[in-house]
């Protein structure tokens, strides 16, 4: 499994979403599942899929799909 | 054995009431990250016995809870070991001798209030996100008495009263996670902090508690236990007052 398919499996998972809905542009609270309470269910699920501990200012900045691939780079993660 | 196999961190185990709740916990089956601000061949060799007698196993996690990158370092240790935190007691808290505002320097205000509340909001911060991603959690905070009536100096009162909207926030915050926060507010207990009275303070504090004596640690820790383990289910946002009925 690619980096990117973990990614977009880690998205779907934490949020409780369909992959078809994660994609670029996908933002925090354009979708009814990314609220405060699903932001931190993705934030579990993106650590626990690339074995990381994000920082609290990565966790509040993670605001997009695309962000997220942005903060992950900080991790030594390429996608 | 009321929390057969849970993991637990418990800040400022190496005495008083964090130690009680130490001791309470290992007898209940519960596993524990054992935080300390000092270490000790006498602590290390006493959560060695302790694991052994209960069968669980203790942790020393070495914190100094004033330093924001300590307490980062110590919560990754903690998670390194990729189990599930069950239980969060954050009972660690610094207290300085009887004082009026007028004679207290903003730079003691501020330490107690890094040590009292900051660190512990930090360590929450960082350990429920494993309690959320299992849905699963109680956070136990240790107040005081002193967040009601005031009976102790200006940042203990104000810090332990802090502690008590930081509680009610979290419950709010953490509830859609199953993770409950509670938090207990002890009155004088005979630990080395409230032994430290003078005489005259000591006789004053006793005579506006109903049973006239201190509490003693053991009572705090039962307590403790009561709101950490599943006897209290459905209880969260609440402060249980264990100060023989202050008046």
């Amino acid at each position: 499994m690619t980096n990117l398919e973990k990614y977009i499996e880690a998205f779907a998972e934490g949020l409780e979403i369909d992959k078809s809905v994660v994609k670029e542009g996908l933002e925090y609270q354009s979708i009814p599942e990314w609220d405060s309470v699903g932001h931190m269910g993705l934030v579990a699920a993106i650590e626990d899929a690339f074995d990381i501990m994000m920082d609290t200012d990565d966790i509040i900045d993670l605001s997009s799909f695309e962000k997220g691939i942005e903060i992950l780079k900080k991790y030594e993660v390429e996608i | 054995m009321l929390l057969k196999g849970k993991n637990a961190v418990i800040t400022g185990c190496n005495r008083g009431i964090g130690k009680a709740i130490l001791d309470n916990f290992a007898q209940n089956g519960a596993n524990v990250y054992a935080v300390i601000r000092t270490e000790s061949d006498e602590f290390d060799n006493y959560i060695k016995e302790l694991g052994a007698q209960n069968e669980v196993f203790i942790k020393k996690i070495v914190i100094d809870l004033s330093d924001e990158e300590q307490v980062k370092a110590g919560a990754k240790e903690i998670l390194s070991d990729k189990l599930p935190i069950d239980i969060l007691v954050c009972n660690a808290g610094t207290s300085n001798p009887l004082s009026s505002l007028a004679m207290t320097k903003m730079e003691t205000i501020k330490n107690a209030f890094d040590i009292n509340l900051f660190s512990q909001m930090l360590l929450t911060q960082l350990l429920a996100r494993n309690m959320m991603r299992n849905k699963n959690g109680s956070i136990v905070y240790i107040s005081s008495s002193a967040a009601y009536d005031g009976g102790a100096n200006i940042e203990y009162s104000a810090s332990k009263a802090a502690i008590i909207g930081e509680m009610r926030r979290l419950a709010v915050e953490y509830g859609p996670f199953n993770i409950r926060v509670n938090a207990v507010a002890p009155g004088l207990t005979a630990t080395d902090m409230g032994n430290s009275m003078s005489e005259e303070d000591e006789k004053i504090a006793l005579s506006m508690n109903i049973m006239h004596r201190k509490g003693k640690p053991e009572e705090i820790a039962d307590a403790v236990m009561y709101l950490a383990s599943d006897m209290s289910s459905f209880v969260t946002g609440q402060v249980l007052r264990v100060d023989g009925g202050l008046r």
